[in-house]
C-alpha cells in the first residue's frame, strides 16, 4: 500500500513534468518582447455622404516604421462613463482600417454635445495592447456656388449641428479636387468671420472634364470637430479638349494609322516592282515549257 | 498472501512502467506539437526560388516559404486599353532645377521600384555644365514622352507607342531587339537588357504588361522610364516624384493644368509662365512632355551635390 | 567548232586543285567558329559582344552596310554599263553577278545577327510598321536578292545547257544537274527573245532599286538627330561609297579568278584598263561627297559637329580615318591616274586596300557618332565610353565574311565564270564584221 502509494505519486510527479514541458513552450514565447503599436485615427465627415474613420497602424520595429496588418480593433463609444460597443474592424495588407457610421445617431454624445471614441486593441503575440481617443463636436459645412457680376464664388457656413450655431474662427480650405492632389482656390486656409462664414472668388479658366469641377471646402483635422468635408458640383469649368495626336495619321502612330502618302507611294512602287519580278519569273517556265 | 502483494507489486510496477513510458513518448510528443505550434514550420523541400526583397536585395528562398497571393483585381484595369491610355489627360512633368541637390533619391526609388539590376538607370541625374562661362546644375533627366517621339517613328515592329494621355511605353513581348529606338532618341534614355536580368522571380505569376516597365525586364529588349502608369492607376504619383525630398519634381495633367510635388499643388501654365519653364532641345521638335524650370535662386550650391556624384554609376549592385 | 571547243575547255568550270580545297576548309573551319560564337551569343544575349547602351550598335551593323555596299556592283558592271553600251565587261559580269548576290544575300543575314531576338524575327512581317525605315530595309533587301538573282540566272541558262552537254560523258549526274537548271535551254528563237526581253528588263529595273537600296541603307543613319549622321548629304554619300567598294570587290576578285583559272586570254590588260578607269571615277565621285560630308561641316563648326570632326580629323580615331580617307580614296585615284597603275597587279593591290577600307570606313560611319550623344555619358561603367568589338564580333563577322567569299567560291566552281554563249556569239559577231570588213 505504502508501494502503491509512491508510485501514484512517481507518476503524478512525471505526469507533472510533462505537463510543465509543453507549458514551457508558452512561456517561453511569452519570454519574447512585444512591441508596440501607434494608432492614428482621423475621424472624417463628408457632408451628404459618409461618415468614418480613417484608421492606420503602424509600428516601430528595428529602427523601421512598418504596417501593422491584419489585426483586429474594436470601437467603443464612451458614454457617462460607460464603454458601449460600437463596432469592430480588421487592419488591411496596408495596416489600414475605414470603419463606416452608418449614421452619427449610433454613438452619442455627452452631456457637452461631444461625441468620445475609442479605438482599442486587445494586442496578440507580437503587440502590446494599445487605445486611441478621438474626441469631436458634430458640425456642418453647407457650401454652395454664387455668381455675382458673373464671378463665381464658393460660399460656405460653419454650423455646428447640435446647437445650430454658427462657428466662426475656423480655417476651412476651399479646392477643387484634381488627379492627384487637389488645387487651392484661394489661399490655403480661410477663416470663417463672426457669421460662420466664408466667401471665395473662384479664379478663371480652370479645366474641367466636360467643363465639370468639383469643389471641396474642407475643415482639415481641427481638434473640435475633426474632418468635414462638404462637396460642391459646378460645372462653371472649361470643357477639356483632346489634343492628342492618337486618332491622326501621323508618323509615330500605330500601323492602322500610317499615313496616306506612306501608304500609297510605297505600295505602289513594291507592287509594280514585285509584279514586274513576278513576270519574271513566269518567263522562266515559259522558257521550260517551249 | 506475500505472493499476492509481490504479484500486485509486479503488477503496478509492470503497469506503471508501461504507462510512465508511454506518458514520456507522450509528452515528448505533445511538446513537440506545441512547440510547432508556436513556431514558424522549418521543413524545407530542397527546391528554391530566388526572389527580390522590397529593398533590392536578392535572396533564395525556399518554394514551400513562398505562397502566392492573390492579388486583387486593378480597380481600373477595365477603364482603359493599356495602348491607348487614361481617357482625358495628358501627362507632364515639371523639373525644377533650381532645388535640385544631386541627393539622388528620385533615381533610387525609381530603381527600386522598377527592380533595375542593369548598370544603367532610366533616371539620371546629369551634371550639366553648357559651358566654363555658365554656371553648372544638376539635371534629372529620364524619357521625355516626347509629342512627336522619334523613337515610336522608327520602330519596325510597334513595339513602343505613344498612348493618347501622352505617355509612351515599351511591349517588351513584341520588342526585337534592333535597337533603333535608342539610335533615334536624341536624350539618351533608353537602356538595353544585352543579358538577362538578373532579377530573380519577381513577378510569380501576374501577368506582364507594357504599363509596369520593368516587371519584368526581358533579355534582348529595350527598356525605359514609363511615366509610372502602375502608380497612376492607384491615384499615385511616380516613384521618383514622391521620393524627392526636396520636392524638384512636379508631376500632373496638362487637360487638368495642374501639377503636384507631393506636397505643392499649382496651376500649370502659371508655374511656366513665373518660372520660365523651356523644354529639352526644344529645337529638335520632338516636343517632349518634360519641362525645366531654370536653376535661378538656387536653394543651395551646386558644389554641395558633388559628394554624391558617381560619374561611373547609376544604380546599385544587388548583394 | 574548234574555236568553240577551245572555249569550253578554257571556260568551263574545273574540279577545284590543292589551293581550292584548302582555300575553302579554311573558310568552312572559320564559319564553324563563327556559328559557335553566334550560338553562345544567343545563349547568353548580346552581353557577349562589347555593345552596350552608348555604342548601341557595332561591326555588325558596319559590316551590313558593307556587305550592301558592295552588292551595288550587279547594278554597277551588269546594267549600268549594258545600258552605256560598254562592250567590255563581257568577260566581268558573271563576277560582278556573284559578288553582288553573294553579299547582298549576307546583308540579310548580317542583320539578322545584330538583332537581339531574332526568335521575334516574323514580328518585322506581323506587326510591320511602314513608317519604319527598318521596314523599307526589310522590303528592299529581299527584292534586290531576287533581282541579283535572275540577273544571274536569266543569262545563264544557255551557258547551262551548253555544259550540260559538256559534261554528259565525264560527269553524268554533274550534266543532269545542269540539264534541269537549264530549263529545257535549246537556243530557239521564241527562248532567246524571252530572254532578251527579260535580260533588259532587269537590267532597267536593278539600277533604281540599286539606287533605292543604298540610299534606304542611308536613311537607316540619317533618319535620326545625331551628329555624322543627321546629314542631307548621306544618301547620295552612301551611292557613291557602293560604286567604291563594289568594283573595289570586283577588281580583286577578277584578278585571282584570273590567276586561279588563267583566264588571261579573256580578261586582259585592256580590260582592267577599263575597271580601273571605273574605279578612278568612282573614287573621284566619292571624294566628292567625302568633301562636302567632312569638310564643310567643319567651316561653321557647330560645337556638336566640331566634337565629332575632330574625334575623326584628331582624336581617337585618326589613325583610321587618315587610313581610309588617303589609303581608300587619295592613293587609289593617284595611282589609277596612271595608265601602269591600271596594269592587273596595281590593280589587285588597290582593289584589295580599297575593300579593307571600305571595311573600316562603315566602321568610322557608325561608331564614333554613337559615342558622342547630345547629353554628357555619365552614370554607365568607364568602359562603355569606348567600343572595340569583342572576340565574339570577330569570329562572327569573319565568319559572314567567310560564308561571303564561300557563296562566291562555290559559284565560280561550278558556274562558268565567263559567259560562254555570249563570248561565242561575240567572237562569231567580230569574226563576222572582220570578215565583212576584208570584203
Amino acid at each position: 500500500m505504502k508501494n502503491q502509494l509512491n508510485f501514484n505519486l512517481i507518476f503524478l510527479a512525471i505526469l507533472g513534468l510533462l505537463l510543465f514541458s509543453t507549458s514551457f513552450q508558452s512561456l517561453h514565447a511569452q519570454k519574447v518582447k512585444k512591441e508596440r503599436v501607434r494608432l492614428k485615427a482621423k475621424y472624417i465627415k463628408v457632408m451628404d455622404g459618409e461618415i468614418y474613420l480613417d484608421i492606420k497602424v503602424t509600428a516601430r520595429v528595428k529602427r523601421k516604421n512598418i504596417k501593422v496588418s491584419n489585426i483586429d480593433l474594436t470601437i467603443y463609444n464612451k458614454v457617462n462613463n460607460k464603454k458601449i460597443k460600437v463596432g469592430e474592424t480588421t487592419t488591411d495588407v496596408d495596416g489600414e482600417s475605414k470603419f463606416v457610421f452608418k449614421n452619427l445617431n449610433a454613438i452619442k454624445p455627452d452631456s457637452t454635445n461631444t461625441y468620445n471614441l475609442i479605438i482599442s486593441f486587445k494586442g496578440n503575440d507580437t503587440f502590446k495592447k494599445a487605445k486611441k481617443n478621438i474626441v469631436f463636436k458634430d458640425v456642418d459645412i453647407r457650401a454652395k456656388l454664387i455668381t455675382k457680376d458673373s464671378i463665381n464664388y464658393i460660399s460656405a457656413i460653419l454650423i455646428d449641428a447640435n446647437k445650430d450655431s454658427l462657428v466662426s474662427n475656423q480655417s476651412l480650405t476651399v479646392q477643387v479636387k484634381r488627379l492627384f492632389q487637389p488645387l487651392f482656390i484661394g489661399k490655403e486656409f480661410i477663416i470663417t468671420d463672426e457669421n460662420g462664414r466664408i466667401l471665395v472668388p473662384i479664379e478663371e479658366g480652370i479645366p474641367g472634364i466636360d467643363g465639370n469641377l468639383t469643389f471641396e471646402v474642407v475643415l482639415n483635422d481641427s481638434d473640435d470637430f475633426g474632418t468635414v468635408k462638404a462637396i460642391v458640383e459646378a460645372p462653371i469649368g472649361v470643357p477639356i479638349v483632346d489634343e492628342s495626336t492618337f486618332d491622326q495619321r501621323t508618323m509615330w502612330s500605330p500601323r492602322n494609322k500610317t499615313p496616306l502618302f506612306l501608304l500609297i507611294f510605297p505600295n505602289l512602287l513594291i507592287f509594280s516592282i514585285w509584279g514586274l519580278i513576278i513576270y519574271l519569273i513566269t518567263n522562266l517556265f515559259k522558257i521550260t515549257k517551249s | 498472501m506475500k505472493n499476492n502483494n509481490k504479484n500486485s507489486r509486479r503488477k503496478f510496477l509492470d503497469k506503471g512502467v508501461k504507462f510512465s513510458l508511454a506518458a514520456v513518448v507522450g509528452g515528448i510528443g505533445l511538446s513537440n506539437i506545441a512547440s510547432k505550434l508556436n513556431a514558424k514550420p522549418n521543413e524545407s523541400s530542397g527546391e528554391k526560388i530566388e526572389l527580390m526583397t522590397t529593398d533590392g536585395t536578392l535572396v533564395e528562398v525556399d518554394s514551400t516559404e513562398v505562397t502566392e497571393i492573390s492579388h486583387p483585381p486593378k480597380e481600373d484595369s477595365n477603364k482603359y486599353n493599356v495602348r491607348e491610355g487614361f481617357p482625358n489627360r495628358k501627362f507632364v512633368m515639371v523639373v525644377d532645377l533650381a532645388k535640385c541637390k544631386n541627393a539622388l533619391k528620385c533615381q533610387q526609388a525609381c530603381n527600386k521600384g522598377h527592380y533595375i539590376t542593369g548598370d544603367n538607370a532610366w533616371l539620371k541625374v546629369y551634371k550639366m555644365q553648357e559651358s566654363k562661362e555658365t554656371a553648372p546644375y544638376w539635371m534629372p533627366t529620364q524619357c521625355q514622352h516626347c509629342d512627336q517621339p522619334a523613337c515610336v517613328t522608327v520602330c519596325p515592329v510597334d513595339a513602343t507607342f505613344k498612348r493618347r494621355d501622352g505617355i509612351v511605353l515599351i511591349d517588351n513581348e513584341r520588342c526585337i531587339g534592333c535597337r533603333f529606338c535608342m539610335a533615334a532618341c536624341p536624350y539618351s534614355t533608353r537602356v538595353f537588357n544585352w543579358k538577362e536580368p538578373d532579377q530573380g522571380e519577381i513577378t510569380l505569376g501576374t501577368e506582364y504588361s507594357p504599363d509596369y516597365a520593368g516587371y519584368p525586364s526581358v533579355k534582348g529588349t529595350v527598356d525605359k522610364c514609363d511615366f509610372c502608369p502602375h502608380q497612376i492607376v492607384k491615384n499615385e504619383l511616380p516613384f521618383c516624384v514622391t521620393a524627392c525630398p526636396n520636392g524638384v519634381f512636379y508631376f500632373g495633367d496638362k487637360y487638368e493644368d495642374t501639377v503636384t510635388n507631393g506636397e505643392v499643388t499649382l496651376r500649370l501654365k502659371k508655374l511656366l509662365e513665373d518660372k520660365a519653364g523651356y523644354r529639352l532641345m526644344e529645337g529638335l521638335g520632338t516636343e517632349p512632355s518634360v519641362y525645366y524650370l531654370p536653376p535661378v535662386d538656387r536653394l543651395v550650391d551646386f558644389k554641395e551635390g558633388l559628394d554624391k556624384y558617381k560619374k561611373f554609376q547609376s544604380t546599385e549592385k544587388l548583394q | 567548232m574548234k574555236s568553240n571547243d577551245k572555249l569550253l575547255k578554257d571556260l568551263a568550270p574545273k574540279k577545284f586543285g590543292k589551293l581550292g580545297v584548302i582555300w575553302t576548309c579554311l573558310l568552312i573551319v572559320i564559319i564553324i567558329a563563327g556559328i559557335i560564337a553566334y550560338i553562345d551569343q544567343l545563349m547568353k544575349g548580346q552581353i557577349v559582344t562589347n555593345m552596350r547602351d552608348y555604342a548601341l550598335w557595332g561591326i555588325y551593323i558596319s559590316n551590313f552596310v558593307f556587305f550592301v555596299a558592295t552588292s551595288f556592283v550587279g547594278s554597277v558592271t551588269v546594267a549600268i554599263l549594258r545600258l552605256t553600251k560598254n562592250t567590255w565587261r563581257t568577260p566581268v559580269v558573271r563576277i560582278a553577278e556573284i559578288i553582288a548576290l553573294a553579299a547582298i544575300v549576307m546583308a540579310g543575314i548580317t542583320i539578322m545577327i545584330d538583332m537581339a531576338r531574332p526568335d521575334r524575327l516574323l514580328n518585322l512581317f506581323i506587326h510591320a510598321r511602314i513608317q519604319s525605315p527598318i521596314t523599307w530595309d526589310v522590303i528592299i533587301i529581299p527584292t534586290y536578292i531576287t533581282l541579283s538573282f535572275l540577273l544571274l540566272y536569266f543569262p545563264l541558262l544557255p551557258d547551262l545547257a551548253i555544259l550540260r552537254d559538256y559534261f554528259k560523258k565525264d560527269k553524268p549526274t554533274l550534266s543532269k544537274w545542269y540539264g534541269k537548271l537549264s530549263l529545257n535551254w535549246k537556243g530557239s528563237k521564241v527562248q532567246k527573245s524571252i530572254q532578251t526581253k527579260s535580260i533588259q528588263i532587269i537590267a532597267l529595273m536593278i539600277i533604281p532599286v540599286g539606287l533605292i537600296l543604298q540610299t534606304i541603307d542611308a536613311w537607316l543613319f540619317s533618319t535620326t538627330y545625331r551628329i555624322g549622321w543627321d546629314s542631307t548629304n548621306l544618301g547620295p554619300y552612301f551611292i557613291a561609297g557602293a560604286f567604291v567598294a563594289g568594283i573595289g570587290a570586283l577588281v580583286t576578285v577578277v584578278y585571282i579568278i584570273r590567276k586561279a583559272y588563267k583566264l588571261e586570254d579573256y580578261i586582259t590588260e585592256f580590260h582592267f584598263d577599263k575597271l580601273g578607269k571605273l574605279l578612278v571615277l568612282a573614287c573621284l565621285t566619292y571624294l566628292y561627297f567625302n568633301v562636302n560630308e567632312y569638310l564643310i561641316p567643319a567651316f561653321t563648326a557647330t560645337e556638336d559637329e566640331a566634337t565629332h570632326l575632330n574625334t575623326l580629323f584628331t582624336g581617337h580615331y585618326a589613325p583610321l580615318f587618315w587610313f581610309v580617307t588617303i589609303g581608300g580614296l587619295i592613293l587609289p585615284i593617284i595611282v589609277l591616274l596612271f595608265k601602269k597603275g591600271r596594269k592587273p597587279l596595281p590593280m589587285f593591290i588597290i582593289g584589295l586596300v580599297v575593300v579593307v577600307a571600305s571595311w573600316w570606313k562603315r566602321y568610322l560611319i557608325v561608331t564614333p557618332t554613337l559615342l558622342h550623344p547630345f547629353l554628357p555619358i555619365q552614370g554607365v561603367p568607364e568602359s562603355w565610353h569606348h567600343y572595340f568589338p569583342s572576340v565574339h564580333e570577330w569570329l562572327i563577322t569573319s565568319a559572314t565574311l567567310a560564308m561571303a567569299l564561300l557563296i562566291i567560291t562555290i559559284l565560280v566552281r561550278y558556274l562558268p565564270i565567263i559567259p560562254i554563249q555570249r563570248t561565242a556569239d561575240e567572237q562569231e559577231e567580230l569574226l563576222k564584221t572582220t570578215k565583212n570588213a576584208e570584203q
